[in-house]
C-alpha cells in the first residue's frame, strides 16, 4: 500500500455477500420509456391512480438534469442501458412460503435473514425484497392482530390503495429531484408499514434488500405511515453481488409521523462497492425523507453506511409539528475508491422544535467522505434547537475528508450549534492499547468502534453487534 | 449568630420547581434572619444549585407552587435584576465568561444599579475605581483582571474570587454562594472563607450551597440542612456537617434516619 | 444579460500599465456573464445590487470629491504614521515622500509581478477578481522592507454616483514587520471594488485591518489575496458594516505551510442590508496554523452571510486550523446564513470548525441581571462585548476612527 506510516496499511476482506443466485429470471427489455412504465404498471397490475403517478414523475423527469453538483465525477450514466424490471419467475402467486422458490429461501439463509418458519428471528418480521421484487414477510398475521399492516408496497398499492394513495409523494413529490423523479417512474418493489393510532408495534420491522442481477437497476419505494401516538423501529439492510459493471440503486424512502408518532429507521448499508481499483460497485442514490407532521411526533435515522462505490444520501426530517423531534446518527466508512456524500437535512418548520445531528465519518484508502447537512430555522420555528457534531478520522494520508454544513435561520429564538473536528488514531493511542497486551489491529478497531460508539448507541441491538462486526471487517488490515 | 427575635430575611415555603417539566424541588421549607449563616448540602442533583437559581430568578426554572419571600415580599414574580437591586445576591457555581465586556464596566453598572436602589450616589469612572481598588484587597485579587473580559480566562479560583468581589460591591441582604469551595486550593479557599466572613453582618444572611464539609470548617454555619430529592430531609447546627463527613449521606437518606424538619 | 454586455461595451479602451489585465479581465466577464444564485459561491448574494453596481458610471479622475465634509469623518492623521488615498485613476503617491523602507516597484518589477500572478489569482473563473482587472487602470505597487516601519494607512473613499476600482499590491519582504489599516468608505449610490495582493516574505510579520464603512446604496465587492512563506505571520480583521451590499472575498495560501494565520471578521447589518464575506485557506504545505473566527449580527431585515473553506491538502501535514462563526440573530425578519467547510485529504492534522446561530446567551444575560443590571442595559453590553472581542484586535492605530465606536452605538437589539 501507498502509505508508508504505522497506521495506514490495507484495507477489505472480500466482499462475503458477493455470490450469484442461478434462477430463472423475468426481466422486461431494457430502456425506459411511455411504454416501459406502462408495462411495469400492467405487470404489477396496478390501480389507475399509481399509472398516473409515474407517466406524472416520467414527464418530469425527462425535463430533469442529472445532478453533478457534489463533484463525484462518474461515468455518465445511460438510462437507456438499464433494465427497470426483473423478478424471479414464478408460474403461480405464492400463497405461502412453502411456495416461494427454494432457491430464494436458501439465499437469504445465505446472508443470515432466514425467512421460514422455523428459523426466522424470533423478534423481527422480514419483508425480502428480491431485484424488483418482494418475495416474502413473515409475521404479518401475527401483527395484523395489532391492526399493524406490514407488506410489500405492491401487495398495500392492491390492497390498500386508499392510504397509498393519500401518502405516497405526499413527502417526496415526484419532480423533488432527479432520481427521486426515476424512482417515481419505474419504482418496483418495496416496503409499507402503516401503524395504526395508539399501537407500538410489537416487534421491530425489517427490510432486506438484494440485488441479484447485474444489469437492472433497483428502484425501491418504501413508505412508513404512523398514525398518532403509534410508534415503529424500522430496520433496512442491502446486499448485491459482485459485479464488474456499476449498477444503479435510486430507492425513496417517505416517512409520515402524526402527532406523538415516533419512527426509527436504522439502516446498514452494505452494497457491493467495487474492488480496490474502483471497477464495479453499486451507485446508490438514495433519497429519504421523513415528514414529523404532528406536534410532538419523531422521526429517528441511524445508518450505518459501508459499502457502495458512491453514495449520496440525505436522510432529512421536516419538523412541522410543534415540538416534533428530528435526529440524525450517521457512520460513513469509505475505502478503496469509494466515494459518500451523505448527511441530514433538519428542516424545522413548527415552534419548538429540535434536531440533533451526530455524524462519523472514516476515510481510508482513496476514498472520499463528505459530510453534507442543511439545518434551516424557519421564520415560525420560534424556540427551535439544533445540535450536530460531525466527526472524521483519516486513516492513511490519500483519503479525503470533506465537510459541508450549510446553516440557515431566519428566527432570533432559534438556537443552532454545530461542531466539527478532524483526527486520526494516534500512535500514543495505539501504543497504549498495545502496551496492554492488545493486538495491533484489535486496537485500530476498538479505536473505530469507539469514535463510532455515540452512533452504535442508536441502533437496535441486533443491529449495532452487525455493524460493529462489519467495521472490524470493512478495515481488516487497512492498517498496520 | 442566631438571635431569635432577628428579622426574617428569606422564607421558602413549599416550593415546588421544575425545568423543562421535570420536576426537581419538591416542598422546600426554609427560613433565614438576619445574621445567620445557613448551609444546604447534598448530593450532586438533590436539588440544592436549583434552589439557590430559582431564588435568584434564573428563567430556565419554573416554580409550580410555593412561595420564597425576601424581606416579607414574594419575590417570585421579580425580574432577577430586581431581585438583585433589592439585595439578593447569588455567587455562581459556574461563573459565566462574557468575552469583549470589561470586567471594571460591567462591576461598575452593577455597582451602580444597586446603588440607585439603596438611595446611594452613582459613582462615576474614578470614584468606582477607588472604591474597586478598596475592595480588591478582601479578595486579594490583582487589579489586572479589571482591565480583562468578564471572567474570561480566569482560573477557577479567579474566577471565585470576582464572584466575592461583586458580594463585596454590591453589598447584599442574603447572599447565596453556590459551590464557591468547588475548584479551589485550600490557600484559594481560606480568602474567600474570609472574605465571605468579613462581608457578613448582623443585619445580612449568608446561604452556603456546598457538598463538602471543607469549606465550613472555615466559615462556620449556624444551621446545617440536607437536602435530598428536592427537599430538606434534616436541619441540625454546625456538628451535622461532620456527622455527614463522617456517615456520607446515606445516614440521612435512609428513612429510618429521618428527623421531621420544623 | 444586454445590460451587461452594453456595460462591458461601454468601458474605455483599455490603456495604462494594467492594460493587459483589463483585456483580459473584460474577456472573462464576458465568458462568465452575469452571476447567478445557481452557481453556489453566488447562491445567497443580492443579485439586484449587483446589478445595481454595473449600473453606475466608472469614475473619472478628478479629486473633487474628496471635499472637507467627506473628510471630517476620517480621523487624524496618524503621528508618526503614513497615509494614502487611493482611487482609481489619480496617482496616491504624488506629492508624498514615502518612508524609509517603503517604495514603489519600478515598472520592470510591476511588469513581472503582473505576469506571474495572472495564472495564480485569475479573473477567468472569478467574477468579482474579473471586474476588477477590467475596470482598474491605476495599480499601486509597493516593496516593503524594514522592523521600524510607520503604520500604514489607506483610505478608499468613494464618490457618490460613481464606481471606483482599486487595485493594490504590496510586496513585504522577509522579517519586515508592519502594520497596515485600510478603510474603505461608502458614499451615497456609490460602488467600489477593491482588489488588495500581498506576498509576505520569510519571517514577515503583517497585522492587516480593514474598516469597511457603508451607508444607504453604497456596494462594496473586495478580493483579498495573500500569499504566505514560511514563518510569516499574517493577521487580518476585517470589520464590514452599513453597505447595502459588501462581499468581501479572501484567499490565504500558505504556499509552504510553516506559517501563522490569524483572520478576525465582524460584519454587522441592519435596514436591508447583505454583508458577506468568503474566506479560503490554503495550507501547501505542512505544519501551518491558522485560527479564524468570524462574527456576524443582523438586525431588521438584513441578511449576514459567511463562507469559510479550509482546504488542507496531503502535503499539509500537522496543519492545526480553528476556525468559528459566532452568529447572532436578533430580528425574526432578519437571516443568516454560515457555511464553514474542511477538506481535508492530510491525515495528521487537528482541524476543527464551529458554527452557531442564536439570541444573545441566554446565560451571559441572566448574569448580568442577577447583578441588578437591566435586561437593555445587559443586552447592550453583550453586543459592545461582542463586537469589541473582534475590533481590539485591529491594528492599535485604528482606535482613532471614531466611526468604530459609532458601530458600537449602532448595535442595538
Amino acid at each position: 500500500m501507498e502509505s508508508q506510516t504505522a497506521v495506514g496499511k490495507v484495507v477489505s476482506q472480500a466482499y462475503k455477500y458477493g455470490f450469484v443466485t442461478d434462477i430463472e429470471t423475468e426481466k422486461i427489455p431494457k430502456g425506459i420509456n411511455e411504454e416501459t412504465i406502462h408495462l411495469i404498471s400492467a405487470k404489477k397490475e396496478e390501480p389507475e391512480f399509481l399509472l398516473n403517478f409515474r407517466l406524472k414523475a416520467f414527464n418530469q423527469w425527462k425535463k430533469m438534469q442529472e445532478p453533478n453538483w457534489a463533484n463525484l465525477g462518474y461515468p455518465e450514466i445511460n438510462y437507456q442501458d438499464i433494465i427497470y424490471y426483473a423478478a424471479p419467475t414464478e408460474k403461480n402467486k405464492k400463497s405461502s412460503l412453502e411456495e416461494v422458490d427454494p432457491k430464494l429461501l436458501e439465499t437469504f439463509d445465505k446472508l443470515g435473514i432466514p425467512l421460514s418458519e422455523q428459523k426466522r428471528l424470533s423478534n423481527v418480521a422480514v419483508d425480502a425484497v428480491f431485484d424488483s421484487v418482494s418475495i416474502a414477510t413473515t409475521y404479518k398475521e401475527k401483527l395484523a392482530e395489532h391492526g399493524v399492516i406490514f407488506c410489500s408496497i405492491s401487495e398495500a398499492i392492491k390492497e390498500y390503495p386508499d392510504l397509498v394513495e393519500k401518502y405516497i409523494g405526499s413527502v417526496v413529490p415526484v419532480s423533488d429531484n432527479f432520481f427521486a423523479a426515476l424512482n417515481s417512474a419505474v419504482f418496483s418493489d418495496g416496503s409499507f408499514v402503516f401503524i395504526p393510532k395508539g399501537i407500538n408495534c410489537p416487534m421491530d420491522l425489517s427490510s432486506y434488500f438484494r440485488i441479484n442481477s447485474g444489469d437492472i437497476g433497483q428502484f425501491e419505494r418504501t413508505l412508513i405511515i404512523a398514525e398518532e401516538a403509534s410508534s415503529v423501529s424500522y430496520l433496512e439492510g442491502c446486499t448485491a453481488p459482485m459485479f464488474d459493471t456499476n449498477t444503479l440503486h435510486a430507492a425513496v424512502v417517505e416517512l409520515v409521523a402524526l402527532d406523538e408518532a415516533s419512527i426509527k429507521y436504522s439502516t446498514v448499508q452494505n452494497w457491493y462497492s467495487g474492488n480496490e481499483q474502483g471497477i464495479g460497485g453499486i451507485y446508490n442514490f438514495v433519497t429519504k425523507r421523513g415528514q414529523c407532521r404532528g406536534k410532538k411526533s419523531k422521526i429517528s435515522w441511524s445508518q450505518v453506511e459501508t459499502g457502495s462505490a458512491i453514495t449520496w444520501k440525505y436522510p432529512s426530517c421536516i419538523l412541522q409539528g410543534e415540538e416534533s423531534i428530528g435526529e440524525f446518527y450517521s457512520v460513513a466508512l469509505t475505502n478503496n475508491r469509494q466515494k459518500a456524500d451523505t448527511g441530514t437535512k433538519m428542516i424545522h418548520v413548527g415552534a419548538n422544535t429540535r434536531s440533533t445531528i451526530v455524524s462519523k465519518g472514516i476515510s481510508a484508502g482513496h476514498s472520499s467522505n463528505s459530510y453534507r447537512g442543511l439545518v434551516q430555522m424557519g421564520p415560525k420555528a420560534y424556540g427551535a434547537r439544533n445540535f450536530s457534531q460531525c466527526d472524521s478520522m483519516l486513516i492513511g494520508d490519500q483519503a479525503a475528508a470533506n465537510t459541508y454544513p450549510y446553516i440557515r435561520s431566519q428566527q432570533p429564538q432559534a438556537k443552532i450549534e454545530h461542531e466539527a473536528s478532524t483526527c486520526r488514531i494516534s500512535e500514543d493511542q495505539l501504543f497504549y492499547l498495545q502496551s496492554r497486551g492488545i493486538g495491533f489491529e484489535e486496537a485500530v478497531s476498538m479505536m473505530v468502534s469507539g469514535f463510532c460508539r455515540d452512533v452504535f448507541n442508536q441502533l437496535p441491538m441486533e443491529f449495532a453487534a452487525e455493524a460493529d462486526k462489519l467495521m472490524a471487517l470493512k478495515l481488516e488490515g487497512s492498517v498496520g | 449568630m442566631i438571635k431569635k427575635d432577628a428579622h426574617l430575611i428569606l422564607e421558602i415555603t413549599d416550593l415546588h420547581a421544575s425545568v423543562e417539566d421535570q420536576p426537581i424541588l419538591q416542598g422546600v421549607n426554609l427560613q433565614i434572619r438576619a445574621g445567620e449563616i445557613h448551609a444546604v448540602m447534598g448530593r450532586n442533583g438533590s436539588g440544592k444549585s436549583t434552589l439557590s437559581k430559582i431564588i435568584a430568578g434564573h428563567p430556565a426554572y419554573t416554580v409550580t407552587s410555593g412561595e420564597v419571600k425576601f424581606q416579607g415580599k414574594d419575590i417570585l414574580n421579580m425580574e432577577p435584576e430586581d431581585r438583585a437591586r433589592a439585595g439578593v445576591f447569588l455567587g455562581f457555581q459556574y461563573p459565566v465568561e462574557i468575552p469583549g465586556v470589561s470586567n471594571l464596566e460591567f462591576l461598575r453598572v452593577a455597582t451602580n444599579s444597586r446603588r440607585v436602589e439603596m438611595d446611594e450616589e452613582e459613582l462615576d469612572t474614578f470614584a468606582f475605581e477607588d472604591l474597586v481598588n478598596e475592595k480588591l484587597k478582601l479578595v486579594q485579587m490583582d487589579p489586572i483582571f479589571l482591565e480583562r473580559s468578564v471572567n474570561e480566562g480566569f482560573s477557577g479560583g479567579e474566577k471565585k474570587r470576582n464572584e466575592i468581589l461583586q458580594m463585596a460591591l454590591l453589598q447584599p441582604i442574603v447572599s447565596i454562594l453556590d459551590e464557591t469551595d468547588s475548584g479551589l486550593d485550600i490557600d484559594a479557599l481560606r480568602v474567600i472563607a474570609a472574605g465571605v466572613n468579613q462581608l457578613n453582618t448582623p443585619y445580612s444572611a449568608t446561604l452556603l450551597i456546598t457538598h463538602y464539609q471543607r469549606l465550613l470548617n472555615e466559615v462556620i454555619p449556624d444551621f446545617v440542612h440536607v437536602m435530598s430529592s428536592g427537599k430538606i430531609l434534616r436541619t441540625g447546627g454546625k456538628e451535622l456537617a461532620l456527622e455527614l463527613e463522617e456517615y456520607g449521606y446515606d445516614c440521612v437518606e435512609k428513612p429510618s434516619n429521618n428527623k421531621e424538619v420544623n | 444579460m444586454a445590460d451587461y454586455r452594453q456595460w462591458l461595451n461601454s468601458l474605455p479602451e483599455p490603456n495604462g500599465v494594467l492594460k493587459n489585465l483589463q483585456t483580459q479581465g473584460r474577456a472573462s466577464l464576458a465568458n462568465l456573464g452575469m452571476p447567478t444564485n445557481t452557481l453556489e459561491e453566488w447562491r445567497l448574494t443580492d443579485l439586484n445590487c449587483l446589478q445595481k453596481i454595473l449600473n453606475l458610471p466608472l469614475y473619472k479622475p478628478n479629486r473633487d470629491y474628496l471635499d472637507e465634509e467627506k473628510q471630517k469623518e476620517w480621523a487624524q492623521r496618524p503621528k508618526n504614521g503614513f497615509r494614502l488615498v487611493i482611487d482609481s485613476q489619480t496617482n496616491p503617491l504624488e506629492d508624498i515622500n514615502l518612508p524609509n523602507g517603503i517604495r514603489p516597484l519600478t515598472s520592470a518589477e510591476v511588469e513581472k509581478l503582473l505576469v506571474q500572478r495572472s495564472n495564480q489569482y485569475s479573473s477567468s473563473r472569478n467574477w468579482q477578481v474579473a471586474i476588477n482587472n477590467a475596470t482598474a487602470t491605476n495599480f499601486l505597487a509597493l516593496k516593503i522592507e524594514g522592523q521600524n516601519l510607520p503604520p500604514l494607512e489607506l483610505i478608499m473613499q468613494s464618490d457618490s454616483g460613481a464606481f471606483i476600482p482599486t487595485r493594490i499590491a504590496l510586496i513585504v519582504e522577509d522579517k519586515t514587520k508592519l502594520n497596515l489599516l485600510q478603510v474603505a468608505l461608502g458614499a451615497a449610490n456609490s460602488a467600489q471594488s477593491h482588489l488588495v495582493e500581498i506576498y509576505l516574505g520569510k519571517g514577515a510579520e503583517l497585522n492587516h485591518g480593514l474598516i469597511a464603512f457603508g451607508i444607504e446604496e453604497a456596494n462594496m465587492i473586495a478580493n483579498l489575496f495573500v500569499e504566505q512563506k514560511t514563518s510569516s505571520h499574517y493577521s487580518f480583521t476585517s470589520v464590514q458594516h452599513g453597505w447595502s451590499l459588501s462581499r468581501l472575498e479572501s484567499l490565504i495560501v500558505q504556499t509552504n505551510g510553516h506559517a501563522n494565520t490569524t483572520l478576525k471578521g465582524l460584519q454587522v447589518s441592519s435596514k436591508k442590508q447583505q454583508i458577506a464575506t468568503h474566506s479560503r485557506v490554503k495550507f501547501e504545505g505542512p505544519q501551518g496554523c491558522l485560527e479564524q473566527l468570524q462574527k456576524s449580527a443582523a438586525t431588521d431585515n438584513s441578511h449576514c452571510i459567511f463562507n469559510g473553506s479550509i482546504q488542507v491538502p496531503q502535503l499539509a501535514q500537522k496543519t492545526n486550523a480553528a476556525q468559528l462563526s459566532r452568529n447572532l440573530l436578533m430580528s425574526n425578519r432578519a437571516r443568516i446564513d454560515t457555511k464553514p467547510e474542511l477538506e481535508i485529504i492530510a491525515d495528521d492534522v487537528r482541524c476543527t470548525h464551529g458554527a452557531t446561530i442564536s439570541q444573545l446567551q441566554e446565560e451571559e444575560v441572566f448574569y448580568m441581571r442577577s447583578r441588578g443590571i437591566t435586561t437593555e442595559q445587559a443586552t447592550s453590553l453583550l453586543l459592545k462585548g461582542y463586537c469589541k472581542e473582534i475590533l481590539d484586535n485591529l491594528p492599535v492605530e485604528s482606535h482613532r476612527w471614531e466611526i468604530l465606536d459609532k458601530l458600537l452605538k449602532s448595535v442595538k437589539r
